[in-house]
């Protein structure tokens, strides 16, 4: 319930506040306007300026143009059309700012002129010529200058002077007509005056010259000011961007300063890089080929230590032959004496080492057997080839553990080979 | 019974024919000013719905009273510029024309500064001082004043103004003391009760307080400082020292060093007329002008 409460106050404050918005500002009128454009805040008019001026332009498209006091009240403001143009009078108390946008494809632009109310003593000069004012018609709709205003109105007075002045004459003129000359000073006194009047209407007509010359420089001098203030108001966006600018300049500069060094070293620099890259590859290399070597040297520990179990193996192989051997001749001689086998032991040893010699035998291979599967088989053999001569291919093998007649029976009942023989 | 069921229906017949009026075109700028004076209950109601509406389908509604015042905030915000630019748009229809003004407003990337943080009573507070700083410079001087307690001496001694400038400052904080603060507490819906809360808080923790206050405003300042001129960006102490040194830029160092907690500390100490009692400006929020 507070709370709806404080919501419905809150909501008449805020409805109160947009019936009274434009009254609000307690900025008097000597304070800076804010110029706004698309909400953001692009200049100021100076209020105390006869007639400032201010011009925005933009690249893209201005959509509105708002004033606002330095205390942020809203005091007014113009929306823009797509594209054109479109102006309006913004009254401030007593005096008015003129806006003015313009849209086109490429830009947008807007310009603010700050009119003054006249000053008291342009107030009394126009209650003066208040009548005057009546006769010269009015231009319609758009403001005029106060100067340009105050310069009609002197125009105005001095005409109606003259036409008075000039109605005089001609009601002298007809009052001559009736009385006839020659008219004596003592009789007509009103003659000397007429004189005077001659006289007064002279200096007038020199006055009204006078007058014409002086408002003529006047104009010229308000149309001067008029040019300068135009000028002034081109410069001023470029002055608000002027700090922004300097800034740029000084990081360019320093850009280039900072380009030119990088420039000088950048020689050295390359070859220093390029030196360090080469070296830091030949490094890699180097890495790479000790971690090889090492896999290598591994390898070949490797392979020597299987080198030597194969040896120990043939070794023991070949023991184990001469004794089998040993055992088949064993069955033969069954009565021989420990003294005997003791003697006969050194065949043993012969045999072995006749054994670790190779056995040579000639192969002739069947008709149409490919070089191909005669090296075939000469590798399962475990055998080198040697000559061939006559269709005869000299075999060598590792002395075979079985009777030689029959390892050549088994070599005579492969496919592949017609004939053998041990002797050439 | 009866009086209050006549005085009822009659406002809801004013109502619908001030609604009919809207719909109508408005042919002058007269006429637009007079039908949407009459109606300005209904526009606010209708721009509510509006921002209402767009909040609930960017996810950032929740239905609070903190949310309800943020809407009204807004659409009044929308509602004052709809009728100052409504009256160059004649010949429209009011009712449509406030429609397409508020659509075009939250078309926007970031229409407002919406973050839950900115809707309790400290987020209000800051908030609002900072978007009020945008558009019033009373309100962006008084700003040095809040958020590190300066006095317009200390203003000019900070932001190195010379003698024709300084004189400004004073009537800044002039007009904010006598109307600008208590006029940008009503717009945000501040209640005295609020305030004086923020100030027992602050009493009461300090140092908490105003680290809360520094992370909020820091948010704020982000946001609203792409309304300022798009050519003041933050710069580093050697260029600053030059514009200081070289008396350029002035409206740069006012408009920067107010929206900028970072770019103030670092330049505190490069105004010309360096006056002794200004010492390194620190986060110390004051509520009070």
């Amino acid at each position: 319930m507070e709370q709806e409460q404080d919501l419905a106050d809150y909501r008449a404050r805020l409805l109160d506040g947009l019936n009274v918005s434009a009254r609000r500002s307690i900025c008097g009128p000597s304070d800076l306007i804010q110029v706004f454009v698309n909400e953001r805040r692009v200049g100021v008019l100076d209020g105390k300026e006869a007639e400032a001026t201010f011009q925005f332009q933009c690249q893209g498209r201005v959509d509105t143009v708002h004033l606002r006091s330095e205390d942020g009240v809203l005091l007014g403001g113009l929306s823009a059309p797509g594209y054109g143009f479109r102006a309006a009078r913004i009254s401030m108390s007593r005096d008015a700012v003129e806006l003015r946008i313009h849209n086109t494809v490429q830009s947008g632009s807007a310009s603010a002129v700050f009119i003054p109310a006249p000053r008291r003593w342009r107030h009394i000069l126009r209650a003066i010529a208040g009548s005057a004012q009546a006769v010269i018609p009015r231009p319609s709709g758009a403001a005029i200058a106060p100067s340009m205003r105050i310069g009609a109105l002197t125009q105005a007075f001095l005409a109606i002077i003259v036409l008075g002045l000039a109605a005089d004459r001609i009601t002298a003129w007809m009052t001559l007509e009736r009385i006839p000359p020659p008219v004596t000073r003592a009789e007509a006194p009103w003659a000397a005056t007429l004189a005077e009047v001659a006289k007064l209407e002279q200096q007038l007509g020199d006055l009204s010259r006078m007058q014409a010359t002086a408002v003529d420089t006047i104009q010229s001098q308000q149309r001067g000011m008029a040019e300068l203030q135009r000028a002034i108001a081109k410069l001023a966006p470029n002055k608000e961007t002027v700090p922004s600018d300097v800034l740029t300049v000084r990081r360019e500069t320093e850009k280039r300063q900072t380009g030119s060094d990088r420039e000088r070293d950048q020689t050295p620099r390359m070859v220093m890089n390029k030196g360090q890259m080469d070296q830091k590859q030949l490094e890699a290399e180097i890495q790479s080929l000790a971690v090889m070597n090492e896999r290598l040297s591994e390898d070949m520990a490797g392979l020597v230590e299987q080198n030597r179990d194969l040896e120990k193996k043939l070794e023991s192989a070949g023991l184990e032959v001469s004794k089998a051997t040993a055992v088949h001749q064993g069955d033969v001689m069954t009565a021989r004496h420990p003294e005997e086998e003791q003697l006969t032991s050194p065949p043993l040893v012969v045999d072995t080492r006749v054994n670790a010699q190779p056995f040579l035998f000639w192969v002739n291979f069947s008709e149409g057997t490919t070089q191909e599967r005669i090296d075939q088989w000469v590798n399962e053999m475990q055998g080198h080839k040697g000559a061939l001569n006559e269709g005869w291919q000299e075999v060598q093998v590792v002395q075979p553990s079985i009777p030689t007649d029959r390892f050549l029976e088994q070599v005579r009942e492969t496919e592949i080979v017609k004939a053998v023989r041990v002797s050439r | 019974m009866m009086r209050c069921i006549d005085s009822r229906e009659k406002a809801m017949a004013d109502r619908t024919a001030a609604h009919g009026r809207l719909e109508d075109v408005a042919s002058t700028p007269e006429e637009f000013d007079r039908v949407v004076s009459q109606a300005l209950p209904i526009l606010l109601e209708r721009a509510g719905n509006c921002t209402r509406r767009f909040l609930r389908e960017t996810g950032q509604w929740s239905d609070d009273t903190a949310h309800e015042k943020f809407v009204l905030r807004w659409s009044a915000e929308y509602l004052e510029r709809f009728m100052l630019y409504g009256r160059s748009e004649v010949p429209c229809r009011p009712l449509f024309l406030l429609d397409s003004f508020v659509a075009k407003q939250h078309s926007q990337p970031e229409p407002f500064c919406y973050h839950p943080e900115l809707l309790a009573p400290l987020g209000r507070f800051l908030d609002g001082l900072v978007a009020r700083a945008v558009i019033s410079r009373d309100a962006l001087i008084a700003l040095y004043h809040h958020c590190y307690g300066m006095s317009p001496r200390d203003v000019i001694a900070v932001t190195g103004l010379n003698e024709s400038e300084s004189q400004r400052i004073y009537k800044n904080f002039r007009r904010w003391r006598e109307s600008g603060w208590q006029r940008t507490m009503d717009e945000i819906g501040m209640t005295d009760a609020e305030l004086e809360q923020l100030i027992v808080r602050q009493e009461r923790h300090p140092q908490r307080f105003n680290h809360e206050a520094e992370r909020i405003i820091r948010f704020a300042h982000d946001h609203y400082r792409k309304s300022e001129p798009d050519h003041y960006p933050c710069l580093s102490r050697s260029e600053w020292a030059s514009m200081f040194l070289e008396g350029y830029g002035c409206n740069y160092r006012l408009w920067h060093l107010a929206l900028c907690v970072d770019c103030v500390q670092m330049t505190w100490d490069l105004g010309r007329h360096k006056a002794s009692t200004v010492e390194k400006p620190r986060l110390e929020l004051r509520v009070r002008p």
